[in-house]
Parts: C-alpha cells; structure tokens; sequence
C-alpha cells in the first residue's frame, strides 16, 4: 500500500512525434477519473501565534 | 582565582534572533568583576544541528523504526489517538529524502541575500519546518516546531516533566546535550551554570540539561531563572526531585541575584563557606544531614536600568540564526508604566517597579552595539513605550546618527500602547525618522465594554487614529487582539473583527490570542468581577493556566472556534496573512527585516498581494508539463482529513498548549468522543520538491500526471485523448489547472530542437 515512488527529472521537453505515441501507451478515460486534489494549508494554530513575545 | 561562569538559553526559543536575558546578565557580571563568562544559546545551536543532513538522516531511520507506514494498512479506521502518528509517518515517507537533500539550502537562504526572494524564501522557510516534523517524528508523540516544543509529558505535573527530563527515547536534547554540550562543559568545568527559561516549552529541556551538568559536574552550582520560571518557579521548587536538577532558582530580574550569588560562590571557594540566605530573590535548596529543604530568600531590590551596563552579545553565534541580519533586542525599559489591564501579567515577570534607561543612554547604547557587531537592527524590549520616549527618543536617535543617509540609519520595532497624544502625525514621522519601522500595539477588542473591562483605558477611535498616523508616516501597524475575554460574546468578537477590516489599509498584520487565564492575572485574583468560575486541574502541582466556566458569553470552546473563524477571515482579507505570505508573519523580525531595507509597507503588501494573485491565475495554459522532482506514496488513509481532523478546535484542546505544555482536563476524552474515526480511503501523498509542499491526490491524479509526463507536456495529451466529449476536456483542463497552482505542473522553456509549433503557446482552454 505504502509504495513509495520517486520519478526522475525530465532534463528537456521532448518532441511532439516522440510524446504522442508515448500518450497513446495507456488512455485516459476522462469522465471516469477521480479528480480531487487537495492540500493541508499553512495554519496558524492559537498555539504558534505567540510571534511576537520577548 | 578564576571563575568561570557559564550561561545558556536552552531550546526551545524562536531561530530568528537571539533573547536578552543572558547579555544583560554577562555584561553586569564582567562589571562585577567577573571576567570569564560564557553565554550559549543552545537553542539555535540545537535548531541548527536537528536541520542538519546528517541528522535528518539518522531522523529518517528512525521514524521507519518507531511509525512504520505499513502499520497503518488494513485497518478498519483510524480515531484521534493515532491521526498525528500517521500524519507523521506519511508526510516522513514523501519528504524526508527532499528535505535532507535541501536543508542546508533553506538555512543558507534563511542567512543570505535570497531570504530577499519570496520565491526562494517561501519553499526555504517550508523545507526548515518540513525538516522539525521529522525531527518530530523520529521522538513521537513529542513535537518541535518553531516555536514549541512539546513532550508527551504534561508541563503542569512536576512528576512527568522530570521523568520526560530521563526520557531519551521523546526527548530530543538528552543526546544534543551529551554530544554537543557536555564535552565543552567538562573542558572548560564552569562553577556557576546558568539556565535561562522564558517559555513553558523550555522547562523540560532545562531541567533535562540541569540534571546533566550536576551529574557530569558535581561541584558546579546550576541554577535558572527567567520569565517562565516567575510564574511557577515557586511551586517547582517545592516539587520533590527537582534538587537533582537545580541548585537554585532566581526570581525576576536575574542581575543583582547572579551578582551576588557568584560572589558567595567564589567566597566558599577561598574561604570554604558560604551563604547564600542574604541573596536577594534566591530560592535555593539547603542540603542538611536529614535531607534538603527549600529555602526562599527575600526579594531583591529592581536593579537602577540607567546605570546598568548595555547588554553584551559577545560569544553569540550570530552567523546560526535563521536571517539575513541579526535583529539585537535591547531593552529600553522595564516593568509597564501603565500595568493596570486586567488579563496582562506581563510587568510580574520582570518583578516590581517601572524604570527607564534615558533616550540618550539608549542611544549611545545602540551606537555603541552597532559599532562593535556590525548590527544595523533592533527589536526593543517592552511591555510598552512610555509616552514621554516616544518624544525623546527619536531626537536622541536622529541626533546620534546626524551625518549618516537615512537608508544607513538604525532600525527598530517595538511593542506600544495606545497613547493618541504621543502617536500624533508629527510624532509618527519623527518616530519613522528615527529609524522605527513597526509597531505593535494591544488594541485587543473593539467592545467599549469589553475594554472597560479589560480596564484598557482607550477607545476604539483612538486605535484608530494612532493606527492611521503611524501607518501614514510609513510604520508598519500590528494589532494585538483578543478572543473569549469572559463575557464576550460571538458578535462582540465579529466587531473586532470588522474593526481590522475595516482599517485593513493601515493595519498590515494581527497577533490574534486565546484568552488564558492564569494564576497572576487579576481574572484569576478576583474572578466575581468578571463572573467567571475558576477551575482546578487535579493533581497539577505546577498548574499556571486555568479553566473556566463563564456565566456570560461564548465559552472557551466556543471562543476556539471562534478564533477559527476570525483567523480565516483575516488569512482573506490581510496581504501579509494570504496564502503562503503568512511566514512572514510567523517568523519574528522576517518582514520587518523587508521593511528595515527600504520596502515601505504599502509595498510590501502590494507584492504579497500580487503573489496571490498570480498563483490564482495560473491555468492549464502554456507550455506545461509534470514536475518531474516529487515523491509519492499510496496511503490507506486521508492525509488531509487526519490534519483537518488534527486542526479541530477538540483536537487542538487535548495537545499541550503553547505556554505550558499543559493537557486540558478531559479534553482528550471530549474529542475522542465527538470526533469520528476516519475511514479507510486510498489516497496518494505527493511531496512537491521544488515548492517543498504537500498534495494530496486519488490514484487516477497520479495517473494524470504520468501520462502527462509520457506525453511530454500538457499539450500534447490534450491532443492525444480519444474522448471527444466536450465535458470531459473541460473537466481535465479544471484539473490540470488545479495541479499547476499546487505546483505540481510547471511552465518550461522549449528545448532548441523542438519543432516549431512548440515554441507558441498552446491555449488549452480553447480546445
Ligand atoms: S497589556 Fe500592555 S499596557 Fe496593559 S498592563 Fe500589560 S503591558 Fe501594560
């Protein structure tokens, strides 16, 4: 469950006839895709606003 | 004979700067005639060394040791108890290697000229707070944060904060201690140790450094003192056990006590005795044949501050702390000229009496301090600035640095009080003249009757006025306010905040707080006046915070959700509070540091307000493709709902709270209760390396982003796609738009050899 996975970095665009086959590889089915994204926001806790204190 | 004496402020202190305490302490110390003293700031030493690769590495086994995500897999649910350590394990697991490989980055941006960068700056401040949830991790349940640290131990029951003192496996100092501190301690075999603790969330690791010294050096005299320590030194001192970590405890102000008690210490070393029952303010512990009895001295006299020497930061690592330029506290007086606010405790802790140094000692103090460090910048200490300084001081100061271009002057900020007869137009301008950049002033509430109360003496008209003069003459305004005063009700707390709305042209930034009751407060002294009901924790020897039930009003978990809603107001409303610009707020003196070199506040906020505004308008349009740097992981649970789960006010009241450590009575049972389990849902945990931020996404988000990375770029897979229902393009184009603001799709420059329909933009909203 718990696979952990690190991709490499793209070191420069590749070509148009090059990418397309690639996308072809596997296909989206777009109306049956989950799309929730989400992301914790940088909170200010009551316990942290003490910012300013000596 | 030499005596050395060695002083140190111990974790857990903000990064930014360094405290006062132990420079005003060496430098009375050397004027009493005591050459050979040492100040440590452990505190940014042991932030410096946690965010180290080296360490973080060690940090990462660990957490795969103690919070294996595996552990977390096939269960059924997960309830509160549980939320934290798997937030921590997954956010581990997806970050670790990134943050390590860049901390000493972020640090050196922290110290260089790219602090100035908010695009470097922000991804920076995330990696260094990334790097203390690791740390945090790796010694659950305990947590370091910037500015906290908490055990799993209560910080109210003398019994468990000196068991945490033994506890190496949470209690992270035990080793930086052994490593980093005791070896230089044994060389150098101090025979007076001094221990600073302003804070509640240094006392743990106080007396875990104490209880070390006095085993590793048997005739050094430890004692501490501090801020902290004058609210419940008493009670602490009374508790059995502490003897083994302290020889003593100074109460208040620490200079003529330290003085004398050095002395008597050097005495019994020519003359072999000693007495220690004439220092003033001294609590010490009397070893005698039957056992060891806790003696507590009479107070001593207020030191005269005029002729106290200015403090000395000579030793202080100043390359270490996280800013660009060091900001040097110095204090210009002592004790509140005014001290008659009902909830403020703030003059007990420097003991009694009100003294001033003059404008032209403060002067000449600060030229001097700027002469030998190199410093440009101060942060003044003060419960407030008297009326009178704010007349005098900025002749003095303009007078001192006649000659010198303005941009070169001194700087400054400082805490203030509403006086509109000193902050008027003409004072505001001589004030910004003279160097101040940024006041802060306790406006706490817009209720003329929660103000009587409070006994502010000041209306809301005259924040009003004071705000807009300063802000007009280019000082940057914060408000302190305050939510849950007993009797307050939840529309009495909405018109403070449409008060700062109201003037959010001239107020830039709100110190926001929680109504704390604690046993110095006259709240706590005379309750019936503000029709409260004190309650008692059982068995919390070291108890400073109380609960309490209140006849009128929101009560105190209301008042928590209340502060929810007026902070998420004020995150929309307030530049400086939006989006990622908030860790200028959160890190002491950082955005003052931006004002100190020319960027007006109006500026300031402008560029903040941009920042957001660009980051909103990102779509899925231009050349985009994946952002290749990320690390992902599938998870069994929610990482975002067990953080929101974690950010509930129930949730928030069963952690130890900022100043004391303290659990609330039941608070655990209560949110355990009302807070439902999560339930399994697979998610994937993505860790932005570039922004050093987390997202979450499905499985079917983590495929997008691959196909997106076979197909090259965003255009491309557009292209690619069989569907031709309309919905579904507009529906991916959302997503992807989505995925560009997290960070997670970037814009990129095309490479030479691409073909030539690669190098126009492709707007992909018109497909
Ligand atoms: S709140 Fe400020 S003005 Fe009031 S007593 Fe405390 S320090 Fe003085």
């Amino acid at each position: 469950m718990d696979e952990k996975r690190k991709d490499q970095e793209q070191a420069e665009a590749p070509t148009q006839e090059q990418s397309t086959s690639k996308a072809s590889e596997e296909t989206l089915d777009v109306e049956a895709l989950d799309l929730t994204i989400e992301t914790v926001e940088d909170r200010i806790n009551p316990s942290e606003t003490n910012v300013f204190d000596k | 004979m030499s005596f050395p004496i060695t002083l140190a402020f111990v974790p857990q202190g903000h990064f930014t700067q360094p405290y006062l305490a132990l420079p005003c302490l060496k430098a009375w110390l050397q004027e009493a005639g005591f050459a050979d003293v040492e100040q440590r700031d452990l505190s940014i030493e042991a932030y410096d060394h946690f965010l180290s690769p080296d360490y973080l590495r060690r940090a990462k086994e660990r957490v795969r040791e103690r919070l294996p995500l595996n552990a977390f897999e096939g269960r059924k649910s997960l309830p509160l108890g549980e939320l934290r350590a798997f937030r921590s394990a997954a956010e581990s697991e997806v970050s670790a290697d990134a943050v390590i490989a860049d901390v000493e980055g972020a640090k050196a941006i922290m110290r260089g000229e790219d602090f100035y960068d908010v695009d470097r700056y922000v991804p920076a401040v995330r990696t260094l707070y990334h790097g203390l949830r690791l740390v945090s991790a790796a010694h659950y349940p305990s947590e370091l944060t910037p500015h906290n640290f908490t055990m799993g131990y209560a910080n109210d029951r003398s019994e468990e904060v000196l068991a945490a003192t033994l506890d190496e496996d949470q209690n992270p100092f035990i080793e930086f201690y052994r490593e980093k501190v005791l070896p230089g301690l044994l060389a150098r075999k101090p025979r007076l140790f001094g221990l600073s603790v302003v804070y509640g969330s240094q006392l743990i690791p106080a007396l875990t450094l104490g209880r070390m010294v006095k085993e590793a050096l048997p005739d050094c005299h430890v004692t501490a003192g501090g801020g902290f320590l004058a609210y419940i030194g008493e009670k602490l001192m009374g508790a059995t056990g502490v003897e083994e970590c302290l020889d003593s405890m100074i109460f208040h102000e620490g200079e003529a006590p330290m003085g004398e008690l050095a002395e008597a210490l050097r005495a019994w070393d020519e003359a072999g005795q000693a007495d220690l029952s004439a220092i003033g303010s001294l609590t010490w512990f009397k070893h005698t044949d039957v056992g060891c009895e806790t003696v507590a001295n009479a107070p001593a006299h207020p030191v005269a501050l005029n002729a106290a020497p200015p403090p000395d930061f000579d030793g202080l690592p100043f390359d270490l702390y996280f800013a660009p330029e060091v900001v040097l506290p110095y204090d210009i007086n002592r004790g509140c000229y005014y001290g008659e606010c009902s909830f403020c405790t703030l003059p007990t802790v420097i003991g009694p009496g009100y003294r001033t140094r003059s404008a032209e000692t403060i002067a000449s103090h600060l030229t001097d301090l700027r002469d030998r460090h190199g410093v440009r910048h101060f942060s003044f200490i003060t419960d407030c600035m008297p009326p009178g300084m704010i007349r005098d001081l900025p002749e003095a100061l303009i007078e001192a640095q006649s000659g010198i271009p303005a941009e070169e002057r001194m700087k400054w900020w400082c805490d203030a009080r509403i006086e509109p007869r000193a902050y008027t137009k003409e004072g505001a301008k001589r004030l910004h003249e003279s160097g101040c950049r940024k006041l802060l002033f306790g406006f706490e509430s817009a209720t003329p009757r929660l103000l009587k109360l409070m006994r502010k003496a000041q209306s809301p008209r005259s924040v009003s006025e004071v705000a807009r003069n300063c802000s007009e003459a280019g000082i940057s305004v914060t408000l302190y306010a305050m939510v849950g005063f007993p009797s307050e009700t939840a529309e009495e707390a909405r018109a403070t905040l449409d008060f700062i709305r109201e003037h959010k042209d001239v107020v830039r930034e709100v110190s926001l707080q929680t109504f704390h009751i604690d046993e110095v407060a006259l709240t706590y002294r005379d309750p019936e006046q503000f029709n409260i009901k004190i309650l008692d924790g059982a068995g919390t020897d070291l108890q400073l915070y109380h609960d309490y039930l209140s006849e009128q009003g929101m009560t105190q978990q209301e008042a928590a959700e209340m502060f929810d809603e007026m902070m998420n107001a004020l995150r929309a409303d307030l530049p400086i509070f939006s989006g990622d610009n908030i860790y200028y707020f959160m890190q002491k003196s950082h955005y003052f540091l931006h004002l100190a070199r020319g960027t007006t506040p109006d500026e300031f906020v402008a560029q903040c307000q941009q920042r957001t505004e660009a980051h909103q308008a990102r779509e899925a349009a231009g050349l985009l493709r994946a952002n290749a740097s990320r690390t992902s992981a599938t998870l069994p649970f929610s990482h975002v709902a067990a953080a929101n789960t974690l950010a509930h006010p129930l949730a928030r009241a069963a952690r130890p709270d900022f100043l004391t450590g303290r659990f609330v009575a039941d608070a655990q049972a209560v949110a355990e209760e009302q807070l439902e389990p999560l339930p399994p849902q697979e998610c994937v945990l993505v860790y932005d390396e570039v922004g050093h931020e987390f997202v979450e996404l499905s499985r079917d988000g983590l495929r997008v982003l691959e196909a997106i990375e076979r197909a090259g770029n965003v255009d491309n897979l557009l292209q690619s796609l069989n569907s031709t229902n309309p919905g579904a393009r507009t529906r991916l184009t959302e997503y992807i738009t989505q995925l560009h603001r997290k960070g997670l799709i970037t814009s990129f420059q095309p490479a030479t050899a691409v073909p030539s329909s690669f190098t126009e933009p492709h707007e992909l909203t018109s497909l």
